[in-house]
């Protein structure tokens, strides 16, 4: 019967004008009044195909049937008015206007049939929030409250539109683990009251915690749905990425030499007064991994926004090889033996209508090398490039294809080869691995280990706790923009006890976390 | 000489010559707003200046013409949105078409225009404007007897006065209604507005068409009052000067006003020193040197501001 | 989308922006015609229409007209060079727009330099052209070291710089600078040894200024496409953020396109000057900036295709002013054909319906053939 279907996508195919397919022939079918889970690793068209069901994208192929009506869902207008409502991954909030106008932007209640209802935009908001048990401020502004507030503030703007079908695109990703768990009991309050969620995650453990069914896709096609009670971990995860996610990366132990990047009393408080860094001190050794462990924005960012110049620190030192590198230009910085890989690659790490063979150059295209008097050495460069394509592995048809017509982990691949090849003394990478395919990363990772190994100090930054323990040979973890561990060897390590470091639950003593100083 | 310039007639003319630049500015201000740069208001301008002088001529009444040259301008912009949000040409270069259409192309226009309805080929209307079809004046009761401030603030166009009781309706607009929430979030977060059904594209075409509209008032001022006829760049980078005053008021109805009047003023002056006999090639470029100088400084405070609470935010931090 | 596809869709759009501009003519040529009843009008609008099309290869009495054909190289003489300044300048991003003002400045510094300056021949010319250019150079530096340092808008300031250069120069030229003697504005005569050599002596004007704004077609193309600085202007121009972290001076090259930007407005005005005039009268900006501006849009910002716009800019204009003299129609109605190719041309999605078809037909193709290959792999492992 179709009725038991709140949500039923058909044979959904999604080709976008850069010629990828997201989706290829996909089925997505949600029951009424169940939480369905929507997984895949990053890039296996997870958004995409939300993104069709809520009328920001268009189906190439395929329909969409919703409460057994056949949509043609060419905006999200036409989805609110069916009843479908979605919580982005990026809250979908302006800044600058307060709490209850975002509510209800777009049905903004009238006085005097012209003129805003302040009063009555509150009011809204204040039933509505009692209502579902979500507590929000009316009147603050958004861009002063706390990152769980807003995703509130989200759920109830769907909800005050009438949505009785729900997607929510990553929800726990910048939720602390108290908010994750008060977002699961409002969750489960709104399916007890018959709403149908969709729940969009690539964390094994929420899933399992509160999903009645899933549907996994790999690459843009269904993997099938299965009931989350007749389904392991072990078998998702096989599922999701076709092996074992736990990665065991093989390195010798590091043998760390004398000290590259030395960091001290690092202050920095943002632009609104909020203190991101809080005297952070460290150092990186020639030969060793340090990993920076932590959850997102915990100062991580910041750290690194101030080692590569991106921002200004207002107090403290960094100095690499016993020269300051604090506000230096990026070409001074790099001049000194620092390469970065950025954590946002789209934005820093390349030039995406330029080809591979212009981004691979971007940071020594002044080098003697690859000049002959005023003009480039064409020659050198192509070789230069050919070179770098080959020893990375990057998949293309030719050197001068536009970058961005690549796959992320390609993409990756052209930053990391530009970054690692130009004989650095410390490699800072952020993020390296985020959202690219298994074979990349694993690439990337054994780079970082031999690289580390023939003497190089790495940094390396990484919110993927799998990643950053597998991969460092020492660990700090940063909590409210201080370092609250220090870990010699990560060997003796686990997930709990990175957990409630990460979660601030506990804190090493100043004396334990000073050893990162090797003073 | 000061006597000659700080004189209510001095004042006078600094509220009239304002008034054309004020209303492109208010154009750009809600445009800006909705995250639309028009930079194409001096065009628009030309355009509508055209057919407001022609339509006021035929039919012999200057509200005709108004109305003519405001929907010109609203009709300009839908144009100029169609190009930017539809097919994607970039804003600016849109801008750039819209003036290419208004220098050269509006001298086209008028030629083969007066050429099928005056039966010579014109390249002007001024010889068509007479005071009969120009926009009339207003002498405001009482105040106009008031010394000095009478002087100054009465007899003006009706468009002069409308073009500062502009100022407030857009704010109103932009502040109080729901339409202004929506041309904020538009600007501001254009994924936010869209997430909600609030149209993007609605709202972006409802700016242009106002920034269109107001591009239309202007152009009116300039061809049915001001210059009394159409002539060949005749609103002389009034548009971009606009441009200017928005970025300067921060984008702001009040501010904007105010950064009008400096360009008002900078060339209400240019025009008196040149009656002194002053070669006027030397005086004209100040309102345009004005604009380069305002937009440095504006440039810096903004600078030293942001430094300044950036460092205030962490005293106070760090006092804690 | 392969390579030949994406040359068929180039190709395809940028004829149908042509046709539209063509047909927004006709229309427009017809509603002007003087005559009675429509049949008239028709005929009278494929007359003016041939005149445009044709009207610059052709005598009036049919024959091939050298004299129009060298008038319309002549005309691209100024139009390559300020269409070269702007696409350096727009491939930084930088979107100044002073080419005009500099064209303006850049001939009469040239001027001056040609009447007063006591110099021997070849010398002169040289000396005069490349005074010009450094001139408009520097001026570049006002909008351009403000956007750098600043972050004031460069566009804006260029386009008051338009108009404080031009009422700079009138106000240098009816003050002091004039020929008494004339009853018009103008200075004195340019020594003669100044004016450089024509190519051809039908004065059409066409001088040896078009050979070197081909030489600076290829300088260009070489600067942006062979050299560090060249490909950090693009770089910026495609991801500031990335440049300023891959360890490129954006400040500096953001100053440095808007610099090359002025001097090669600055030569073009030159050039224009020393080959075409022998006083400096000009009253108004002279619209060559504009123009380039046209030109770089429907060159793709591609030195190399300068000359190409350039010649079909020269063309229609060549063609709108025949037009005019025969046909009556206003000579402007090339700003508005100027302004209909340019925004159609500009427009990224303009038949993205047709793009968006060959692509998804590529991708078929691609998969289609993965899937090939899989299968014969399977087949091969069965074995």
């Amino acid at each position: 019967m179709a009725e038991e279907y709140a949500v039923q996508m058909k044979g959904i195919t999604k080709v976008y004008p850069n010629g990828i397919a997201a989706n290829q022939n996909v089925d997505f079918f949600v029951k009424k009044g169940e939480i369905h889970a929507l997984m895949g690793e990053n890039g296996a068209g997870k958004s995409t195909l939300v993104k069709m069901l809520f009328g920001l994208e268009q189906p190439t192929s395929g329909e969409i049937i919703v409460n057994g009506k056949k949509l043609n869902l060419s905006s999200p207008n036409v989805a609110i008015a069916n009843g479908i409502g979605m919580v982005h991954q990026h809250f979908m909030l302006v800044p600058s206007l307060t709490v209850a106008e975002n509510m209800v932007l777009g049905m903004v209640p009238k006085k005097s049939g012209l003129f805003i209802d302040r009063k009555k935009a509150v009011e809204i908001t204040e039933e509505f929030s009692k209502k579902f048990n979500l507590p929000v401020d009316p009147n603050a502004k958004v861009m002063d409250i706390p990152v769980g507030m807003k995703q509130k503030v989200e759920i109830l703007k769907a909800l005050v539109r009438g949505a009785k079908i729900l997607i929510l695109d990553e929800p726990t990703a910048v939720l602390t683990t108290q908010e994750t768990a008060e977002l699961f009991k409002e969750l489960i309050n709104l399916k007890n009251q018959g709403y149908t969620i969709i729940f969009i995650s690539h964390k094994l453990n929420e899933i399992m915690q509160i999903t009645d069914r899933m549907t996994i896709l790999r690459s843009g096609h269904s993997m099938g749905v299965y009931n989350t009670s007749d389904v392991t971990p072990e078998k998702i995860s096989r599922l999701m990425v076709g092996r074992d996610v736990v990665l065991k990366v093989q390195k010798e132990r590091a043998k760390p030499g004398e000290e590259v990047l030395r960091v001290r009393d690092l202050e920095y408080v943002n632009e609104w007064g909020k203190k991101m860094l809080d005297k952070v001190s460290f150092s990186v050794r020639r030969g060793e991994i340090l990993g920076i462990a932590g959850v997102e924005s915990n100062g991580q960012k910041e750290l690194v926004d101030m080692l590569f110049n991106l921002n200004t620190p207002n107090a403290g030192t960094v100095t690499v090889n016993g020269e300051s590198i604090l506000g230096l230009s990026q070409r001074k910085i790099r001049s000194k033996g620092v390469s970065l890989v950025p954590e946002d690659r789209m934005l820093y790490g390349i030039a995406g209508a330029a080809s591979i063979q212009e981004n691979l150059i971007s940071d020594r295209c002044g080098d003697k090398k690859l000049n002959k008097g005023l003009l480039f050495d064409m020659k050198k460069i192509r070789e230069e490039a050919d070179q770098l394509i080959d020893e990375y592995t990057v998949l293309c048809k030719s050197q001068n294809q536009r970058v961005d017509n690549l796959s992320g982990g390609n993409i990756q691949k052209v930053v990391v080869a530009r970054e690692f090849s130009n004989n650095p003394s410390l490699i800072i990478a952020d993020q390296p691995t985020r959202g690219i395919d298994v074979g990349a990363e694993e690439f990337i990772h054994n780079k970082l280990v031999e690289l580390s190994r023939s003497g190089i100090a790495v940094l390396l930054v990484s919110a993927d706790l799998n990643e950053v323990m597998e991969l460092s040979d020492s660990l700090i973890v940063m909590y409210g923009g201080r370092i609250c561990a220090y870990f010699e060897d990560t060997s003796e390590l686990n997930d709990e006890i990175m957990g409630e470091y990460m979660l601030g639950l506990k804190e090493q003593s100043p004396e334990q976390i000073r050893r990162v100083c090797h003073e | 000489m000061l006597d000659l310039i700080f004189s209510p007639d001095f004042f006078f003319a600094v509220l009239r010559i304002t008034a054309p630049i004020l209303f492109a500015t208010l154009g750009a201000v809600v445009g800006e707003k909705a995250g639309v740069s028009n930079i194409g208001l001096e065009g628009t301008m030309m355009i509508s200046a055209l057919f407001g002088s022609l339509v006021s001529y035929w039919t012999g009444s200057w509200a005709a013409g108004l109305l003519v040259a405001v929907l010109i301008g609203i009709l300009t912009s839908l144009l100029m949105g169609f190009f930017a949000f539809i097919l994607k040409t970039d804003i600016i270069l849109t801008g750039i078409a819209v003036n290419m259409i208004g220098s050269g192309g509006t001298l086209f226009l008028v030629k083969v225009i007066t050429n099928i309805t005056e039966g010579t080929a014109l390249a002007s209307t001024t010889s068509l404007i007479t005071t009969a079809n120009q926009i009339p004046s207003w002498n405001i009761p009482i105040i106009k007897d008031i010394p000095i401030l009478g002087e100054i603030l009465s007899g003006h166009c009706i468009l002069t006065y409308i073009a500062f009781l502009m100022v407030f309706l857009t704010w109103v607009l932009l502040y109080k209604t729901p339409l202004g929430l929506n041309i904020r979030s538009v600007g501001e977060n254009p994924n936010a507005a869209s997430s909600v059904g609030v149209s993007v594209l609605k709202i972006k075409y409802i700016a242009i068409a106002f920034s269109g509209a107001m591009a239309g008032f202007g152009g009116a001022f300039m061809s049915m009052y001001y210059a009394m006829g159409w002539s060949l760049d005749m609103v002389a980078g009034r548009g971009f000067i606009a441009l200017a005053a928005q970025a300067m008021g921060a984008g702001e109805p009040v501010g904007s006003m105010i950064s009008a009047l400096i360009f008002g003023t900078a060339q209400a002056l240019s025009i008196k020193v040149s009656s002194k006999g002053i070669d006027s090639n030397l005086v004209t470029p100040i309102p345009y040197i004005v604009t380069i100088i305002g937009l440095v400084i504006f440039a810096v405070i903004v600078r030293r501001r942001v430094k300044r609470q950036h460092s205030a935010a962490a005293l106070k931090e760090s006092a804690k | 989308m392969n390579k030949k596809r994406k040359m068929i869709f180039s190709l395809v759009r940028g004829l149908t922006a042509i046709l539209i501009a063509l047909l927004v003519a006709a229309l427009l040529i017809f509603v002007s015609a003087n005559g009675d009843g429509i049949a008239e009008k028709l005929s009278q609008t494929g007359g003016a229409m041939k005149k445009l099309l044709l009207g610059p290869l052709l005598k009036n009495k049919g024959g091939i007209s050298v004299k129009n054909i060298s008038d319309v190289f002549a005309a691209m003489i100024p139009i390559i060079f300020t269409g070269l300044g702007t696409c350096v300048m727009f491939s930084a991003n930088q979107f100044n727009l002073g080419t005009e003002g500099g064209v303006m400045l850049g001939a009469f510094v040239a001027a001056l330099v040609a009447i007063y300056c006591p110099l021997p021949p070849v010398v002169l010319p040289v000396v005069a052209i490349l005074l010009g250019a450094i001139a408009v150079g520097i001026t570049m530096l006002i909008p351009a070291v403000l956007k750098a340092r600043l972050g004031v808008s460069e566009m804006v300031n260029s386009l008051m710089l338009n108009y404080v250069i031009m009422y700079f120069i009138k106000y240098l030229l009816n003050s002091h600078l004039a020929d008494k003697s004339k009853g018009q504005i103008m200075t004195y005569e340019i020594q003669p040894h100044a004016a450089l050599p024509q190519l051809i002596n039908n004065g059409s004007k066409l001088s040896w200024g078009f050979v070197v704004a081909l030489i600076f077609v290829v300088l260009v193309a070489l600067f942006m496409y062979r050299t560090r600085w060249g490909y950090a202007i693009r770089m910026i121009g495609i991801n500031k953020d990335f440049a300023m972290y891959s360890g490129m001076k954006v400040g500096a090259i953001i100053i440095l396109s808007q610099v090359i930007g002025g001097l090669l407005a600055g030569m073009g005005g030159g050039i224009e000057m020393l080959g075409r005039y022998n006083t400096f009268n000009w009253t108004g900006l002279p619209g060559y900036g504009w123009t380039g501006i046209t030109v770089a849009i429907l060159a793709g910002n591609n030195p190399l295709f300068v000359p190409l716009a350039a010649f079909f800019m020269s063309y229609l204009n060549k063609g709108c002013s025949l037009m005019s003299t025969y046909c009556g129609v206003p000579a402007q109605l090339i700003d508005i054909l100027q302004a209909v190719i340019f925004v159609f041309f500009a427009a990224e999605q303009f038949l993205s319906g047709y793009r968006q078809k060959l692509v998804v037909k590529s991708t078929q193709e691609e998969l289609s053939r993965i899937a090939e290959q899989e299968a014969a792999a399977s087949k091969v492992e069965v074995k």
